[in-house]
């Protein structure tokens, strides 16, 4: 199977490269305070180069994508992310739509975070239709398969959402989804020799690595099923206001390691929408300011459970609890499209508390980004 | 055996991509005949506007000053990305051609929502891409 991905997306990748219509370059600047996202606050900067390239043949489209991220003061986090795929769309009729793609990706870490070398195949379904002209239907169908350096996390994932939305003539949107995922570990009982050595650890503060496989483990698979509502407003021309609330549910497993935890910007495997149960509630007004420049300021409050995850203090013991995380997010984005161009600069503030000491904190993030394209070919 | 398969199997890709290539398209991007256009959504529909391209999405559009009709072209996978309705405003900056006594926009640029979509570059090169639908990575900073 890694095989066959290999192949496919190095055929895509020459393949489109050397026809490509569509070249973009992009460039971010992102700056934080705590980028492990733990109680041990650090420093760090990473500037990331991504480019882009596509090219549309009868009704297929070929495209790729490279992502290289550098950390100035973590360099061993620095990673380079590669996919390549093929996306199709199907109308049924004029008011019914399919849309399917298939994706191969490859991420590779620098020195210490071998352990999160992926590569991974997605697919996706997509179906959409007018049930009235103000009705929409929606439904996806996503597939995932992982394969990473360190077994324990490889899995097969399969998701389904559904939605429907109506809009009324007071400009308001009324909408409302359900999902459902399964995630099924491949390796969850990895063997202990296949860790890096005990206290080795990726960052400072508990002393002891973070991904050890659990001892007693019973059955391979997580489900979860979640539903969800959003209320947009429209306020003149130039004001968006939208409400969304969600509430998950695990309906059987849970995670086969001993820890979860998310890193800033780098992804990382042990945390996924698989990993939690609970609920999460946003508010984000939108507003197009004078020279055309589009203001988003939001706030999202959740409140997670993380099934499996026992709590621990900071020396490691577990503390008999299951870990449960309070968060308060707000959000100021600024983003200017120019023709050939766009910039943006964004502001995050997270606090987040946990029953588990160690993942009690606060962090600001700052992004800046430049994304440049350039096009080749027809106009069509 | 296995890495036969393999050959077989790009191979098989290769012929299917240049049976497709050499397309030939109807109408061009003009951007001498570029205007804005402000209106409210009456109509939503998929239909093909070039030949052998993916069908287009396209909204029927009624100026609020005139109350004349235009087919706005905005794109193919739009479809998927954006949730347009009848009744909601919307403000077009495109080219405009006729065809069989209709009004068209192919649209460079679109606000809706309070948000701006460019849809074109300055000369109408189409800027949406392949993969739009793809599970959206950490671009343009960190989502939380």
């Amino acid at each position: 199977m890694r095989r066959l991905i290999v192949y496919i997306s190095a055929f895509l990748i020459v393949n489109t490269a050397l026809m490509a219509n569509t070249f973009s370059l992009s460039f971010d600047q992102n700056m934080t305070d705590n980028v492990f996202q733990n109680r041990y606050s650090e420093r760090d900067q990473l500037s990331s180069l991504s480019f882009y390239l596509d090219k549309d043949f009868s009704k297929v489209s070929l495209f790729t994508e490279g992502n290289f991220a550098y950390l100035y003061d973590n360099p061993s986090l620095s990673y380079y992310v590669h996919d390549a795929g093929l996306d199709y769309l199907h109308a049924v009729n004029e008011k019914t739509a399919f849309y399917f793609s298939v994706i191969g990706q490859g991420a590779f870490y620098r020195s210490d975070y071998t352990d999160f070398n992926y590569l991974s195949l997605h697919f996706l379904g997509a179906f959409k239709t007018y049930l009235s002209p103000t009705s929409i239907l929606k439904s996806n169908y996503a597939f995932e398969y992982k394969s990473f350096s360190y077994s324990l996390f490889d899995f097969v994932s399969h998701a389904l959402d559904v939605s429907f939305d109506t809009y009324f003539q007071t400009r308001t949107t009324i909408k409302a989804e359900l999902s459902w995922g399964h995630k099924y570990y491949l390796h969850p009982d990895s063997s202990q020799e296949e860790v890096i050595e005990e206290g080795q650890g990726f960052r400072g503060g508990r002393d002891s690595y973070i991904y050890m496989p659990r001892a007693i483990y019973e059955g391979k698979a997580v489900q979860i099923f979640s539903v969800g509502g959003l209320i947009a407003q429209g306020l003149g021309s130039k004001i968006g206001l939208s409400l969304s609330g969600m509430k998950q549910w695990t309906l059987s497993g849970e995670n086969p390691f001993t820890s979860v935890e998310e890193f800033y910007v780098v992804e990382n495997p042990s945390y996924d929408r698989f990993s939690w149960e609970g609920f999460q509630a946003s508010g984000q007004l939108t507003i197009l300011v004078p020279w055309n420049i589009e203001l988003k300021m939001g706030y999202t409050r959740s409140e997670k459970e993380f099934p499996g995850i026992e709590s621990m203090d900071l020396e490691g013991n577990p503390l008999g609890v299951i870990r449960q995380d309070m968060r308060d997010m707000f959000e100021v984005r600024a983003e200017k499209d120019f023709p050939s161009f766009s910039v943006f600069l964004s502001y995050f503030y997270v606090n987040n508390r946990s029953n588990d000491p160690f993942f009690d904190w606060q962090g600001n993030f700052f992004s800046t980004g430049l994304e440049w394209n350039v096009f080749f070919g027809g106009k069509k | 055996m296995r890495k036969s398969r393999y050959v077989i199997l790009i191979l098989s890709l290769l012929i299917v991509q240049a049976a497709a290539l050499g397309q030939e398209t109807d109408h061009y991007y003009n951007v001498d005949t570029e205007k804005k256009v402000r209106g409210t959504i009456l109509q939503i529909v998929m239909e093909p506007r070039y030949k052998d391209r993916s069908p287009f999405l396209i909204v029927i559009l009624e100026e609020k000053k005139t109350k004349e009709m235009f087919n706005v072209e905005i794109s193919p996978v739009r479809f998927f990305s954006q949730d347009f309705h009848k009744g909601e405003e919307m403000e077009v900056v495109g080219s405009i051609y006729s065809k069989d006594g209709q009004k068209n926009i192919i649209a460079r640029q679109i606000r809706f929502r309070g948000e701006i979509f460019m849809l074109r570059d300055k000369h109408g090169f189409p800027a949406w891409r392949g993969g739009e639908m793809k599970l959206k990575k950490k671009r343009k900073g960190k989502r939380f």
